[in-house]
């Protein structure tokens, strides 16, 4: 068992030519109208939405316009920071459309002048809330309380979570493991009547952070802890595997933060382009539907999503006052709560 | 010779600057990029000083408690005979085919409230979500590293005669560890904890599972939720300066040992060790003992919590037969999962492959006083954040291999090159010189002498390297997730998408999927490797220094 | 063979004495073996390599736990059923056949361990290991690490470490295998030197005969794990017991004629038609039919008498020549003082002196 030097270059080879075959060959610096990037037949996305979703609206666009070939890097938020500032450093985005899961992020990409904007027919029917000059809306989510089955009494707004009942019983999910869990924190801390206070009136009652929004509704599941602040696609899909557990929809509103779209400025230009076709689609009747079959709220009023108690209220952080300040706020959480 | 000696040094450094210079030179320019007050700010905030400060914490007592343990087990193992070592090397070794992220994960759902061992016992282990929980985990992953160090260098120290020799001075059991055995130790053992060090100091799937709810963090816990927020350039090149400094702990801490090391004299091999079996004693079944109890409450109950969770149809109901379904399984290899995980293995067969080879080649052409200075160079790559290096290794060769699997291939060699490096060294180093001189009287040239002469004593420890190459690259997630492109996703990238999804079942099944595999291939290849006695060696046991 | 009573009273113990001692791993590597050594003396264990010295050697130093029999040193038992005493605290010296010196500590810190570890503080040890040094003239080496050394330099650097230790008993495990006879005689004089001196017993064990007739008291021979004869060196020279003896103390000619008894103390032989009649002694059981005839190199003379040879060979030793011959008898090897005074050829020789033994 030996291994000849002489192997190892044949090896690499093999590995190498296991991989894709090579696309992008020519890059231009961001800022530039590349020629390479995106064709007519060709489309990089970039996303951090999961996988389910992202596979169904890819195979739905797939079937409306299948001379377009769509490649995909799918991976949380951090990972695709990191993709992104990779390869700002190494030649210019490689992205045609980025697929986000909150504002914030994407916010922090249209400042590097990372967007074109792009007055698309159908943008009027996103909400006015759900968009802005750069990228828009494609899907609502909702952070929402989940509760262990059999709780009483269950909690009705969110201020209850700090009431002694339920002391030593609340999770709430990583503000910085994702922009989901942070949207949460931005809500509460700039929310009147909250604020960061809420936070230290949690600490105080016992609640614990762990590390991510699915783990939530594991550890309430199991009975770790019997509330916590989750997204509602995750308790539904929970409750459908047969888990203790309920959705708890605070009468005062669920937090609601949407998954933004938006074509980078690598994209070809034009109107016919891979890139705005998809962008087309992804707000077209057939994917909303399919979006909401993979158990999100669609951004476009009038398709039907997952169900919803009724009279279920929603609230909005203010996404603009939050932009600049995810830093500070942060800090002021870990100082309660610890990093 | 002179030109044999260039071409020597070129050929290191060049393998060198791509593996290393290359990420670390494009971090270093972003870190750069706000100027020295930049650096400053980064370093000086006080999450930054906090994390440092655990993670310095964390690794030490890791180091310290996995070396020990690791030292105190190999001395009471090797004192049985050789066919019956077997067995407890396996089993301390073990955990070292669970992957990071699972172990981590599994030991919450095994000891943590509501679980496993909560259900069954009402016994939770306290302080798991903490410090003491990461130390313990992180302590079942370097137990290994320091047992299998230990255990050659037991194999190859000079003479067993030496130990007689004390005891005949006058010197009883303790006395004669203390001032023989355990001095004659000293090269591998800290080499092992160099390497223990830092790879505690560079966990991140651990603290994040068992430091966040306590609000524990590390500097790699840190660097990801930088990243995770970062979308700014200015935070970016705040968590690229984070994760300098992690090379740069690293540096301070090895790059004088490694020195002290290279300077040491090396123990000659021994001719014939003399057989001289001790007969089996009451102390070595308490060893068995033990060595089955920590294997079974390290490894074996969280892998059956893990694969408890993967066949229970939601979270939260019982793991009895009446919840389970292979529905998690299906699930979790929709489409693709079959590909990718014949990529992962690919991967990790081609870099399993690389790591000793060249990682062999630049301990052999590594002269006199470079070999301290080399050992820590290969090591840097080792110990920046895989985050931050995939990243580096983006922007160093993104523009020609973006999209192909060997991005992800040169980001493993770079990472586990001093897995590659370390063992062959120290293979190296023990034989007796001259040995090349015979080949070359006896008539072969420079290149077969070589190929005869040195490789086949190195065999070993090159195997050895390798099936540790081949696990941890199997089982890399943070790298593989940024550098993958369409149609090079790794097994890691399906496992990271399912546990984003949710379904914790379903990520559980996907993770025994992982580390099955890697167990039965390793339970297989120890119980042929007894039978047949194909690799001696692995009886031996020659690895690390 | 002598066995020490359990409370050895009016007679001062031996050193060391062993009865029925068998000692292996699964098989025995020796067996049934009873041996006693008296105070003062030198006892050499002469045998080729497998015949068991160096495990009799770590048997008697407490490493390995014998499968039956019992070790006494001075007067107490040390391994015994239920009794083992571990070897840090049986008094014993031992010099290893391969140094065993320390690579991590200098010549003086080898030397000062034994004192070190009888309790003295680490001054006051090197203190006493320097002169100890002093008196093997190995000063100028006690900074030094055994890497530096040469070979005799460690050697007397183990030996040295054994004197330390100031014990009643030595055990030699072939100390000067790896020396040339320059070092080696220096060695030899040295122990003997040392032992005078302070009175200990010493278990000397090699495969060289004439070391082993140089040094000993008295020679035991080992041949596959059993003692195959004990006694004087001269005893073990001249009236080997067997022929594996006879090998292993000495070089050997044997030769095969006709020969009977011609009176008391003399044979009568005939080779290649000459006569002789040669005084001789025989080893028990002598089967006068069928004896192999021992003849020493110095028990036959060239050039005199009447005995037919040929000369094949010869070798000048220095101080000595050895001629080789063939006989009608068999091959035959003559040694004789003084350099060469014949060369190849037919040459006649007498036999001076003979020994019968069983045929092997």
């Amino acid at each position: 068992m030996r291994f000849p030097l002489a192997l190892v270059p044949i090896l690499l080879a093999g590995v190498a030519a296991c991989g894709s075959s090579a696309d992008s060959s020519a890059n231009s610096p961001a800022g530039s109208s590349s020629t390479a990037a995106s064709s007519a037949s060709q489309l990089t996305l970039y996303t951090s939405v999961t996988q389910n979703t992202v596979t169904a609206v890819v195979n739905g666009f797939a079937k409306t316009d299948p001379g377009v070939k769509v490649s995909v890097f799918r991976a949380t938020t951090g990972q695709l920071n990191a993709r992104i500032a990779a390869d700002e450093h190494s030649g210019g985005l490689r992205a045609d459309v980025i697929w986000g899961t909150d504002p914030l992020s994407m916010e922090s990409y249209a400042q590097q002048n990372l967007f074109r904007p792009w007055p698309l027919p159908g943008l009027a029917g996103v909400p006015a809330a759900d968009k802005t000059t750069y990228f828009w809306g494609t899907r609502e989510l909702y952070l929402v309380i989940v509760a262990h089955k059999g709780l009483t009494p269950m909690p009705q707004n969110w201020s209850d979570l700090t009431s002694a009942a339920y002391k030593g019983k609340v999770a709430l999910p990583d503000p910085a493991a994702a922009g989901s869990a942070f949207a949460a924190l931005g809500y509460f801390a700039t929310a009147p009547g909250f604020g960061l206070g809420f936070y230290q009136a949690l600490k105080a009652n016992g609640a614990v952070q762990v590390s991510t929004i699915p783990e939530v509704v594991t550890d309430v599941a199991e009975g770790r802890y019997q509330l916590g602040i989750t997204l509602d696609s995750e308790v539904r899909s929970a409750i459908a595997e047969g888990s203790p557990v309920v959705m708890d929809w605070p009468a005062d509103g669920a937090i609601s933060l949407y998954s933004p779209i938006a074509e980078t400025v690598a994209a070809t230009g034009g109107a016919n382009t891979a890139a705005q076709a998809f962008l087309r689609y992804v707000l077209s009747p057939a994917a909303q539907a399919a979006i909401g079959k993979t158990g999100w709220q669609p951004v476009l009023p009038g398709i039907a999503g997952p169900p919803r108690p009724a009279g279920a209220t929603e609230v909005y952080p203010g996404w603009p006052a939050l932009f600049g300040r995810q830093q500070q706020i942060l800090q002021q959480y870990q100082a309660i709560f610890g990093a | 010779m002179r030109a044999a000696a260039a071409a020597a040094a070129t050929v290191t450094a060049g393998l060198i600057g791509a593996l290393v210079v290359v990420p670390l030179e494009s971090l270093g320019r972003i870190a750069a990029e706000d100027g020295l007050t930049g650096i400053a700010r980064a370093l000086s905030a006080p999450a930054s000083r906090v994390a440092i400060l655990h993670t310095v914490a964390i690794a030490t007592a890791v180091t310290v408690l996995a070396v020990t343990a690791g030292t105190a087990l190999a001395l009471a193992v090797e004192r049985r005979p050789a066919r019956s070592r077997l067995l407890p090397r396996l089993l301390v070794a073990g955990p070292l085919v669970i992957p990071e992220f699972v172990l981590g994960f599994a030991w919450s759902q095994a000891y943590g409230p509501a679980g496993l061992s909560d259900r069954v016992t009402g016994l939770t282990m306290p302080g798991l979500f903490g410090p003491a929980g990461i130390i313990a985990v992180l302590t079942v992953y370097g137990l290994p590293l320091a047992y299998l160090a230990v255990t050659a260098g037991l194999a190859a120290r000079a003479d067993p005669a030496l130990e007689r020799a004390a005891r005949a001075a006058g010197a009883g059991g303790w006395a004669t560890l203390r001032t023989v055995t355990l001095p004659l130790l000293r090269v591998p053992l800290l080499g092992a904890a160099a390497l223990v060090f830092v790879t505690a100091a560079g966990s991140f799937a651990v603290p994040q599972v068992l430091g966040t709810p306590a609000g524990f963090g590390t500097m790699s816990t840190l660097i990801y939720s930088d990243l995770a927020l970062s979308a700014g350039p200015a935070a970016f090149t705040e968590l690229v300066v984070l994760a300098l400094a992690m090379v740069a702990l690293v540096l301070l801490a090895l790059g004088p040992l490694d020195l002290w090391l290279a300077r040491l004299p090396r123990a000659a091999r021994p001719e014939t060790p003399p057989a001289v079996a001790a007969p089996r004693t009451a102390g070595d079944r308490i060893v068995m003992v033990i060595v089955w109890g920590y294997a079974i409450l390290a490894a074996g109950i969280p892998m059956l919590t893990l694969i408890l969770t993967a066949l229970t149809r939601g979270p939260g109901l019982a793991p009895v037969p009446a919840n389970w379904t292979l529905a998690n399984f299906r699930s979790g290899f929709s489409d693709g999962a079959g590909a990718a995980l014949a990529r992962s293995a690919g991967l990790a067969l081609a870099a399993a492959v690389a790591a000793p080879a060249l990682g062999g080649l630049v301990a052999g052409l590594a002269r006199g006083r470079w070999r301290g200075p080399l050992a820590t160079v290969v090591t840097l790559a080792y110990a920046v954040p895989g985050s931050a290096l995939a990243v580096g290794i983006i922007i160093g060769y993104g523009r020609w291999l973006d999209g192909s699997a060997l991005i992800i291939l040169v980001a493993y060699v770079a990472k586990f090159w001093v897995f590659g490096h370390r063992p062959v060294q120290a293979a190296l180093d023990r034989l007796p010189p001259g040995q090349t001189r015979a080949a070359r009287l006896s008539g072969a040239r420079p290149g077969t002498a070589v190929r005869t002469v040195v490789l086949p004593p190195l065999t070993v420890a090159a195997a050895t390297a390798a099936g540790l190459v081949f696990v941890l690259a199997f089982h890399e997630l943070t790298m593989s997730t940024i550098l993958y492109g369409p149609g090079t996703e790794t097994f890691a990238v399906v496992i990271m998408n399912q546990q984003d999804l949710g379904g914790v079942g379903a990520t559980a099944a996907l993770a025994l999927v992982l580390t099955v595999p890697v167990v039965t291939v390793a339970a297989v290849a120890a119980w042929l490797a007894r039978r047949t006695a194909v690799f001696p060696g692995i009886q031996n046991g020659s690895w690390s220094s | 063979m002598v066995l020490l009573t359990a409370a050895p009273v009016l007679r001062v113990p031996d050193a060391v004495a062993c009865a029925g001692l068998s000692v292996g791993y699964g098989r025995p590597a020796l067996a049934g073996l009873d041996l006693a050594v008296t105070p003062g003396e030198t006892l050499a264990l002469l045998g080729s390599s497998g015949s068991g010295k160096t495990t009799l050697l770590n048997a008697i130093a407490g490493f390995a736990a014998p499968l039956a029999g019992r070790i006494w040193l001075a007067g107490e038992l040390v391994s015994g059923p239920g009794r083992l005493v571990p070897p840090e605290r049986r008094r014993i010296g031992m010099v290893f056949q391969d140094h065993a010196l320390w690579p991590h500590l200098s010549v003086l810190d080898t030397v000062a361990y034994p004192l070190r570890r009888s309790g003295a503080s680490r001054a006051a040890a090197r203190r006493g290991a320097q002169v100890i040094l002093e008196q093997m003239s190995l000063g100028p080496l006690a900074g030094r690490r055994p890497g530096q050394l040469s070979g005799g330099e460690q050697q007397r650097v183990g030996l040295a470490r054994a004197l330390a230790a100031t014990p009643g008993l030595y055990l030699f495990d072939e100390p000067t295998a790896h020396l040339d006879a320059n070092l080696r005689a220096q060695i030899l004089d040295e122990v003997a030197r040392r032992r005078a001196a302070d009175g200990a017993a010493a278990i000397y064990a090699t495969h060289n005969a004439t070391e082993a007739l140089a040094i000993a008291d008295r020679v035991a021979v080992l041949h596959s794990g059993r003692l195959a004869q004990a006694g004087p060196p001269a005893e073990v020279y001249s009236a080997p017991d067997d022929l594996t003896v006879a090998r292993l103390t000495g070089p050997v000619s044997v030769l095969g004629a006709p020969v009977r008894p011609a009176g008391p103390g003399q044979y009568a032989i005939g080779i290649g038609g000459a006569r002789a009649t040669v005084p001789g002694t025989a080893a028990k059981p002598a089967d006068p039919a069928g004896p192999a005839i021992l003849v020493r190199p110095d028990w036959a003379r060239l050039g005199e008498g009447d005995l037919p040879g040929s000369v094949t060979e010869v070798r000048f030793r220095g101080p000595h020549t050895d001629y080789h011959l063939t006989t009608p008898a068999g091959p035959l090897l003559i040694r004789e003082p003084g350099p060469p005074r014949a060369g190849p050829g037919p040459a006649c020789w007498s036999l001076e002196r003979l020994r019968l033994l069983p045929p092997a």
